[in-house]
């Protein structure tokens, strides 16, 4: 195994370790419960059982996630409780009495919790070991979602200046020679996500040649190539078209758009996982084939041959897409395409019919009675996986309409409020700090009055832009209301967040607008609360939201941290 | 891998603890370099298997519905997977109840907690033991 691998082997085994660790917190809450009940001789038949079955996976698993000690310790409750449960098993059911257990059983489950915590302390006592094992959790460098930018040029002059801007908005950047291009190649070949190769129309077949001669080929859709260019003549755009450029901007450059286009870009093609498709085929043979050029292409896919076991397969897959065959043997296909949209949860599920039928009428009859489209079979592999990662594709856009903004891509109102709910629930159960943050645009409406709408609407996904490259890949961002949006900052103190939210405002103070010849600035205000202070979700909301509005009342463009005596003063 | 090549490819994997299953599929796919399949009862482990067609299942003891030795005796009743050899997964490893599930059939007993980093080898080190 490289080290490479071997790092983002250890960086995984830390966080399901973690994962582990506040499950077993809560674990040890409900076992302390049990406890009482104990001590109290209250520990009802069920509640026997059921502590029992807890402390039997807590034995069979801790070891497994870095805590020996505690699985050691809950076998030997589990063995203490054992011939209790068993004689309680022989007994007539229905017998609803307490149990009766030593004290000293009680008091061993309370021990536990300090065995917990004991892994609560070790996975935070090594703070130089978890920040390089999590480093998409850090605020410095680059963060999961920063999109990547790398200008490449024989002559890197005028891109350097373009790419500072550009590091403006958020994006990591970089500027390569062509006459040193090896460094390029090798980080290029690591990366993952997308990255965006921007050059002058000029350098675009030598960059089009470097992309072609040193990224393998399925690999060209995550490098996309933008041309920068003086001219905007239909002449020059067919020519960068025709030459492969995927987007093309001519001076004088509307940043803004620049910027916008980018990110959209590195969104699209990033390296998601590609798409989860149940094939439900009782030629199996087929349908293996099926599978196998879909797993080559890189989706995930499960064959259900017997059409009895499709809706379990359903439930236990969560497919993108349904792909059907039309004509089973003893089962039809519409019939079968019918019965999955009796389930309310996959009413919005895609399902394609693969088919020999090509008549368009019989096609039509099948289509009104519950798929969604066709495939007519025989198709070719390529076919197959280019139609399929579409459908899946455009499954997953549909999914992100329901959820998200559709100016800015981020969460709608009632999702980010949730968000901010989970959050408070996961401080309770941990203990770790966390902030939420209101965002406002100062004086927008002004913006909007001045320069239009579609200008207002540049301005508010800029930002948007700015947050998601800016913040941990952790973090949420949803858009609360016309200029506002909320922010929750995981494991974050306020002082932290005050200062990282600043560092943001100051960013996007400087970004230039541009109009026609005229360009503006817009300011931002933003409040923030510490989640943990407050009862409730909605509570800490409007905490930020008051700590926003008394920015708002000391000169807008920053941040102020909620206390309550200050907004009091305001008021 | 200090290990010789042989037949032993693909493990398919039955444990109801969403997070042992994320664990184990890093300990086999990841450490062990296994393609894998995870279940998460031994109802889909039925379902699975035929399709997936195993080297090996990995069968957790005590699982609600169905448990792993009655996940094993249902297996046996496919014909994919009536000869495909069986390693059980326990937290509880008693001499009876070991003795027990080998003569139910199975090739070895695995006793949890495991190491994340030595399981593939010891599956492999019982498998290569019965080859």
């Amino acid at each position: 195994m490289t080290t490479a691998a071997n790092d983002q082997l250890q960086k995984r085994l830390k966080l399901l370790q973690d994962r582990f660790v506040e499950r077993a917190q809560g674990d040890v809450e409900t076992l302390g419960h049990f406890a009482r009940q104990i001590e109290q001789q209250q520990l009802s038949r069920t509640d026997l059982v059921e502590c029992y079955q807890l402390l039997h996976r807590m034995a069979g698993s801790a070891g497994t996630f870095g805590l020996p000690e505690l699985g050691s310790a809950a076998r030997s409750i589990e063995n203490q409780l054992k011939p209790v449960v068993e004689a309680k098993a022989r007994k007539i059911s229905g017998h609803e009495g307490s149990v009766a257990l030593p004290a000293d059983v009680a008091m061993q489950i309370h021990e536990l919790t300090a065995l917990v915590q004991k892994g609560v302390s070790q996975s935070k006592a090594k703070p130089v070991d978890a920040k390089s094992q999590q480093p998409d959790d850090t605020y410095e460098g680059s963060h999961g979602m920063q999109v990547q930018v790398m200008a490449l040029a024989h002559d890197t002059g005028y891109l350097s200046g373009l790419m500072a801007d550009l590091q403006g908005y958020g994006f990591a950047t970089e500027v390569v020679s062509f006459s040193e291009p090896q460094a390029a190649i090798d980080e290029l070949k690591q990366r993952s996500g997308a990255t965006i190769l921007l050059c002058r129309d000029f350098d675009l077949s030598d960059v089009l040649g470097f992309r072609t001669a040193h990224l393998e080929k399925n690999e060209h859709r995550r490098f996309p190539v933008v041309g920068i260019g003086r001219q905007n003549t239909f002449e020059s755009l067919y020519r960068v078209a025709e030459q492969g450029a995927t987007a093309y901007f001519s001076e004088p450059l509307d940043l803004p758009a620049v910027a916008e286009r980018i990110e959209s870009l590195a969104l699209e093609r990033g390296a998601r996982p590609q798409g989860r498709v149940l094939i439900v085929d009782d030629d199996k043979e087929l349908g293996e084939r099926y599978c196998l050029v879909l797993n080559n292409a890189g989706m995930k896919t499960r064959l259900v041959s017997d059409p009895t076991k499709m809706m379990s397969a359903l439930s236990a897959f969560e497919p993108d897409i349904v792909l059907m065959d039309v004509q089973l043997r003893a089962h039809s296909g519409v019939t079968l395409a019918r019965m999955i949209r009796y389930e309310p949860r996959w009413l919005g599920l895609p399902i394609v019919y693969l088919s020999s039928e090509d008549n368009p009428e019989t096609q039509l009859d099948a289509l009104a009675k519950g798929a969604d489209e066709f495939l007519v079979k025989p198709v070719t592999d390529e076919y197959l996986v280019r139609s399929v990662r579409i459908r899946c594709y455009r499954a997953r856009q549909l999914s992100d309409l329901m959820n998200r903004d559709s100016l800015t891509g981020l969460l709608k109102h009632s999702l980010i409020k949730q968000e901010v709910e989970r959050e408070l629930s996961r401080c309770r159960r941990t203990g770790h700090l966390s902030c939420v943050v209101m965002l406002d645009l100062d004086h927008f409406k002004r913006v909007n009055d001045t320069w239009g709408h579609g200008q207002g609407d540049v301005v508010i996904r800029t930002l948007a832009h700015l947050l998601r490259n800016r913040l941990r890949e952790s973090d949420t961002i949803g858009r609360y209301g016309g200029e506002e949006f909320l922010v929750v900052l995981p494991h974050c103190d306020p002082t932290e967040a005050a200062e990282l939210i600043d560092d943001i405002g100051k960013r996007f103070s400087e970004l230039l607008f541009t109009s026609g010849d005229d360009s503006f600035q817009v300011t931002m205000s933003a409040g923030i609360a510490a989640i943990n202070d407050f009862p409730l979700a909605s509570e800490a909301i409007e905490a930020a939201d008051q700590a926003l509005y008394a920015r708002k009342q000391a000169g807008r463009n920053g941040v102020t941290l909620y206390e309550r005596q200050d907004v009091n003063q305001d008021d | 891998m200090p290990y010789k090549e042989n037949d032993l490819n693909k493990v398919l994997y039955v444990e109801d603890d969403a997070d042992i299953r994320a664990i184990a599929e890093l300990a086999l796919q990841d450490v062990g370099g296994f393609s894998i399949a995870l279940c998460s009862s031994g109802a889909e482990a039925i379902e699975v298997a035929p399709d997936f067609q195993p080297d090996l299942i990995l069968l957790d003891v005590m699982m609600p519905e169905m448990d792993g030795p009655q996940t094993l005796q249902e297996l046996r009743k496919i014909e994919a997977t009536q000869d495909t050899p069986v390693i059980f997964m326990t937290a509880r490893i008693q001499r009876t109840e070991i003795d027990e599930y080998l003569s139910l059939g199975a090739l070895g007993v695995i006793p949890k907690p495991f190491d994340p980093m030595t399981l593939a080898d010891e599956i492999r080190r019982i498998h290569q033991a019965h080859a």
